[in-house]
């Protein structure tokens, strides 16, 4: 044996140890100056070893080790050194190693390496010594363990702790004794790996805690920023823990998870629990989170104050509904109850019952925190358990209830808006809508309607929207009158006005477009069965009209041309119902009774119109006794031209609608007809403004003479009269001051003049058209060049042009235009 | 005849038997050099023969006699001149006469009682030597040789460990705990440190090896400490609850075995210091003597360099572990200081107090040293029941650690209880494993 004086003896380095942290930027110095002794060191070591000095070689290690011993180094920095020395450790390993494999042992290595003075570097040789004699003869495996984790208690520095303590995870990982039963107990089994790695987690994981209270509180948050860096050295147990093979779902029930658990309970530090509990969440399997999931859930319930464990629990739950739904939710799940038995329980009850519990023993929970765990208990109900739906309604009571205490803590009676819980509950009323897209399954849900209350006036528009959005994507149709209902009083907010509505007038667009939605979601009131939508329509109606002015003007159009479609539907089946035509007047009554109540909204061109478009369709389907009903409507439109309308723009419109609409149907006799055609020529003739009166007297000659149909001449054509309106919007035309719109007007004229002629009314005859030419001829002539002029003249020649076609080719069946003479 | 060096000298030359196959030891001359020597035990003889080598051959030597004497003595280096022989034995080799040519004279001193070790110190040496003198009328002709001597102990298995509580009020408490309150010159301490109470910054822990010298008695006592072995225990601020394991390997350790009023001249004792050191650098600490003792090395094999550590164990060795009769009589002994009316100074009984120096063929017999293979033995648990023993007088530099309780609060030893479990072993998985291989 050579004869050596030992090399540690009496070592003792007189580096300075002292706590202060430096300035940032000394730490590259410090790290610099470190790394540079490693590398000299370093390069000794492995000379050394070149020439099998090993004692030399340790020496050297040791020396390079005892950089490990500042306390100058910020946790990064402390990092990097710490890498590059464990790096120059696995040469000595090597080189150990293959020493020991060729045989030649050094004798009593583990002991000589325990002589070095200062307990850092003497560790750090222990641990690769400790390894390669664990790798050369596993018989000392289990002791050599033991003894290695045992003695890293030295080591109360928090970071320079946690970094040996990690350097013996990293060395110890392949060796580990991972099998459940070993022939040579000196081996060790899994349950002895198990003990290691716990016992190791265990210290590391005070170590870090311990970091929290050491120094000035001004320093807390830099403190913590540095824990966060370390935290994945702790972590790393964790991992080490999962990566054991052998360990079976009871050893992790029995053995690691309660090691784990007693840990992080114990430790009462909010940092590490909700690191801790993410990490047991992410490295082991999800078996193993099933069966044990109510020691876990119960742990939960212990953490600190500060704990998020919101996070936590959701992601467990986010976790377990992914593998559920891998598995198709065939999870066998048993829980011990009470009394001990074992009971087959759904994953959905075992996750709802332990939230509660924790909600309830965590009075500091903040309640959007509350609402964050119902809403993932609602994705996984949702994810797990799709077939069903009374354990989303579950979930929506209990959210339900805890709005309520909100409410009750925070005297108001609505969530504000843009709140966290206001948002957390916009997310859980939206999860189910957006999950379902069927607005028919939410009706189902007896929970829900009642939770959209709980959200203040704006937040009960934006989830009305965007259920309505959601129905009118899918296209989904709501078919029965019990579904409109529920559907109606769900979005109750658009429907009628709200107690807690904003005092100020909301913004026009915004509810135009919010009233247009909801017009929209009406036209998804469809039933297959005519009987069925009549009910549906009047649910509706019923159900709406209690908006106002301002919303059914918006939402009764719909409910009134449905009820049209509708009458259609039932000429259609008149073959089958007998009892059509008595429907469809029902209908129309009904209609008309719509449209009344939007006359009593003191509103009168919507009703004008919807009047007219009522004749149209009566007058189309021709059921009994439909000329009166027509004529009712028609006259109604009248008199409300004549009562409510006095904007001479809409009075133009107005009735230039109502003659389109007469001109329309063909159910009138002489009796219905004159005296409509002669109030109509008589209000055009009243009109305001000479333009708009010359326009409104032109038209007033198709009331007189209309086109012919089926090749038959109506029988009430009066030619003359129509004459009568043609000369009268002459006339009227030519007492215009403007010349410009003189020459427009008689342009219009022109036009109608022509189309009169080609109906085959033979009084308009060429020399009447030839007159109007000339006159329009005259007065372009005596027009400035301008815009309006160019259009004006484009819009004559264009006529001309249409002459001349009729005239080069003429229409077999019309008039033509023989004797007109176009230069 | 021989003024002026006309006359016939000689050459003495002291041949000892076996020399060749005896071990050596290491001793420490006098001016701190290393010399290696033969090593005796106590009880053993010494023989060997002694030569004497005529200058001038054929030219007789008148002499007044031949004599070899081993002597044993104590050298205080204050007082030089005096030198204390506690041994002197004396074989004449021939009566006057003259010396025709060269002679060699066997001599034995048959089992010698060698009751001290060999030592040298700061202030004394003790020593053991051969001299052969050729008495003539005017100068003699004398030949010194220094042998080495090691007196070798047993300690029975069963051995009290050190436990105890210390503190500073509302400041620290703690209990530290070593495995054994005697330990072989090979040995390994194993204990314990747990923290009670924690409010200061400590930085870091250590154990020193003390080394205590006293020499001379009444006014003229000399005391010398020399701190032999500081080996870091802890790094960094422990908290409440935690507890840290020692294990301090002594064989790297230049260390002599504890002596006590050796010849009333001096003692050798050593302490564990126990040094905790806060942030501003304060040091508490707490010493406790310990027992240091020479075992017998039965391999018969040369001494190995006694500064590198040593594997002491062999597969024939291992014999099971049992409670022989005089074992059991020792843990009765061991206990009895441990009586609370008994100041606890020193821990053990003193080794020359009436315990005889067991030689080596002795040792064999009691060898009880048992090498197991577990590992786990070196650490102490924490649910050891030995009993607490106190000392009433520590040293104190800056801080005073107050003995946290008066000795009454020890709790009793149980007496019956076998402490073979924490028994610590040698912690060698090297030779562990040369069974195997």
């Amino acid at each position: 044996m050579e004869t050596i004086n030992h090399p540690f003896l009496y070592t003792w380095s007189t580096a300075q140890m002292t706590n202060q942290a430096s300035p940032v930027e000394e730490q590259e110095k410090l790290l610099d100056e470190a790394l540079n002794v490693v590398k000299v060191q370093a390069f000794q070591m492995k000379r050394c070893l070149d020439k099998s000095k090993l004692m030399d070689a340790l020496k050297h290690a040791s020396t390079m080790l005892g950089e490990l011993r500042t306390s100058l180094l910020s946790p990064k920095s402390y990092y990097e050194l710490y890498m590059a020395i464990t790096d120059e450790l696995r040469h000595l390993e090597l080189y150990l190693l293959e020493e020991f494999q060729k045989g030649r042992k050094v004798a009593d290595l583990y002991e000589l390496v325990q002589y070095a003075g200062n307990i850092v570097p003497r560790l750090y040789l222990l641990i690769t010594v400790g390894l390669v004699y664990i790798k050369t003869n596993s018989n000392l495996r289990r002791d050599l363990l033991k003894d290695l984790v045992e003695m890293c208690r030295g080591v109360q520095h928090p970071l320079r702790g946690l970094f040996l303590r990690n350097y013996l995870l990293q060395c110890t990982r392949n060796v580990l004794p991972d099998t459940s039963e070993a022939q040579n107990e000196n081996e060790g089994v899994v349950k002895d790996a198990i003990d290691f790695v716990l016992m190791n987690f265990a210290e590391m994981n005070k170590l870090w805690v311990r970091m929290q209270h050491q120094g000035h509180s001004r320093d807390k948050e830099r403190r913590e920023r540095e824990r966060s860096e370390l935290r994945i050295l702790v972590g790393t147990n964790l991992v080490r823990l999962s990566q054991l093979e052998s360990v079976t779902v009871e050893d992790y029930g029995r053995l690691v998870l309660p090691g784990i658990l007693e840990q992080v309970v114990s430790c009462r530090d909010a940092i590490a629990q909700e690191y801790l509990m993410e990490c047991i969440i992410q490295v082991f399997p999800d078996e193993f989170h099933l069966a044990n999931l109510q020691p876990f859930l119960k742990s939960c319930a212990e953490l600190q104050p500060g704990v998020n464990i919101k996070n936590i629990i959701i992601a467990l739950i986010e976790r377990l509904a992914t593998y559920s739904q891998r598995n198709e939710g065939n999870i066998n799940l048993s829980v011990v109850l009470e009394d001990g038995k074992e009971q087959e329980v759904q994953l959905f009850e075992v996750f709802s019952d332990q939230v509660a519990a924790i909600t309830q023993s965590r009075t500091d929970m903040p309640p959007e925190d509350m609402l964050s765990l119902q809403l993932a208990l609602l994705k996984l109900a949702q994810r797990c358990h799709p077939d069903k739906l009374n354990y989303v309604d579950r979930v929506l009571a209990h959210t339900d209830k805890i709005c309520a205490d909100i409410h009750q803590a925070s005297g108001k009676t609505h969530l504000e808006h843009n709140t966290a819980v206001f948002k957390e509950l916009m997310k859980i009323l939206k999860l189910p809508a957006d999950h379902y897209k069927n607005i028919l399954t939410l009706i189902k849900l007896q929970n829900y309607s009642p939770l959209i209350r709980h959200l203040n006036h704006p937040g009960r528009i934006m989830i009305a929207v965007h259920l309505i959005n959601d129905v009118l994507e899918t296209d989904c149709l709501i078919s029965t009158p019990e579904d409109v209902e529920s559907v109606l009083s769900m979005l109750d907010v658009l429907v009628k006005d709200q107690p807690d509505q904003p005092t100020a007038e909301p913004d026009v667009e915004d509810f135009m477009e919010e009233q247009g939605l909801l017009a929209r979601l009406i036209h998804h009131f469809k039933s297959d069965s005519a009987d069925r939508q009549y009910l549906i329509l009047s649910a509706a109606r019923k159900a709406l009209q209690a908006g106002g002015a301002a919303r059914i003007q918006h939402t009764f159009p719909p409910i009134v041309f449905h009820a049209y479609r509708l009458a259609h539907t039932y000429k259609q089946l008149r073959e089958t119902d007998d009892m059509w035509e008595k429907k469809c007047q029902k209908i129309f009554q009904f209609c008309h009774q719509t449209i009344t109540m939007l006359v009593k909204a003191e509103l009168a061109e919507l009703p004008l119109r919807l009047y007219l478009q009522g004749a149209l369709a009566i007058s189309e389907i021709g059921f009994a006794n439909h000329e009166t009903i027509a004529y009712e409507f028609l006259s109604q439109a009248f008199s409300l031209y004549e009562d409510e309308i006095s904007d001479s723009k809409a009075q133009l419109a107005a009735i230039t609608l109502i003659i389109a609409t007469f001109e329309q149907i063909n159910c009138f006799g002489a009796e219905n007809a004159e005296p409509m055609r002669t109030q109509c020529a008589l209000a055009a003739s009243k009109l305001l403004k000479k333009p708009d009166q010359s326009r409104a007297v032109a038209l007033c000659a198709h009331l007189f003479w209309k086109a012919p149909k089926d090749g038959k001449q109506w029988a009430l054509n009066d030619a003359s009269r129509a004459l009568d309106c043609v000369k009268k919007a002459a006339r009227v035309a030519q007492q215009c001051m403007d010349g410009g719109v003189q020459a427009q007007l008689l342009a219009e004229l022109l036009g109608r003049y022509a189309l009169l002629r080609e109906r085959g009314n033979q009084m308009l005859t060429t020399t009447l058209i030839d007159a109007v030419i000339q006159k329009i001829r005259e007065e372009l002539a005596n027009l400035d060049q301008s815009e309006e002029v160019e259009q004006i003249t484009k819009h004559f020649h264009n006529t001309l042009q249409h002459l001349k076609n009729r005239m080069e080719c003429p229409d077999p069946d019309g008039l033509g235009y023989e004797g007109l003479t176009l230069s | 005849m021989s003024f002026f060096g006309f006359g016939q000298t000689a050459d003495i030359e002291i041949v000892f038997d076996d020399a060749d196959k005896r071990k050596v030891a290491e001793v420490k001359t006098d001016e701190g050099k290393k010399e290696k020597l033969l090593l005796y035990y106590d009880g053993e003889t010494v023989s060997g023969r002694v030569n004497v080598t005529l200058r001038k051959p054929g030219s007789k030597l008148e002499h007044q006699g031949i004599k070899v004497e081993l002597i044993g003595q104590i050298e205080l280096f204050y007082d030089r001149g005096n030198h204390h022989e506690f041994i002197s034995l004396v074989k004449e080799l021939a009566r006057p006469g003259d010396l025709l040519q060269h002679t060699s004279y066997p001599f034995e001193f048959a089992n010698v009682e060698k009751p001290y070790e060999v030592y040298t110190g700061a202030n004394v040496r003790l020593r053991y030597f051969l001299r052969a003198t050729i008495v003539r009328r005017l100068t003699d002709v004398v030949k010194e040789v220094d042998i080495a001597v090691h007196t070798l102990c047993s300690y029975p298995d069963v051995l009290n460990s050190i436990k105890m509580e210390v503190g500073i009020e509302d400041c620290l408490h703690i209990e530290f705990e070593y495995n054994k309150s005697k330990y072989h010159l090979k040995d390994v301490i194993v204990g314990k440190i747990y923290f009670l109470l924690v409010r200061i910054k400590i930085k870091h822990m250590e154990i020193s090896i003390i080394k205590r010298e006293t020499t001379g008695s009444g006014p003229n006592t000399f005391t010398e400490n020399e701190t032999v072995a500081k080996y870091e225990i802890m790094d960094g601020a422990p908290v409440r609850g935690e507890s840290i394991p020692i294990r301090v390997f002594l064989a790297g350790y230049d260390l002599t075995p504890t002596m006590r009023d050796i010849n009333n001249k001096f003692s050798v004792r050593y302490y564990l210091n126990l040094v905790l050191m806060d942030t501003e650098d304060r040091r508490y600490f707490k010493q406790q003597e310990v027992t240091l003792w020479r075992k017998s090395d039965k391999s018969r094999l040369p001494l190995h360099n006694a500064h590198v550590p040593q594997t002491l164990s062999h597969p024939s060795q291992q014999m099971p572990r049992q409670l022989s009769a005089s074992s059991e009589d020792n843990s009765n002994r061991a206990i009895s200081p441990n009586n609370p009316n008994i100041m606890q100074r020193s821990i053990s009984p003193s080794m020359n107090d009436g315990e005889k120096q067991n030689g080596p063929s002795e040792m064999e017999q009691e060898q009880p040293d048992v090498i197991t293979n577990k590992l786990s033995n070196t650490h102490i648990e924490n649910n050891q029941t030995d009993e607490e023993v106190d000392d009433e007088s520590a040293p104190i530099l800056e801080k005073q650690i107050i003995p946290e309780k008066p000795p009454l609060a020890e709790k009793p030893q149980v007496a019956d209880k076998p402490v073979i479990a924490e028994k610590p072993v040698l912690n060698r998985p090297e030779s562990e494993a040369s069974p195997s291989q």
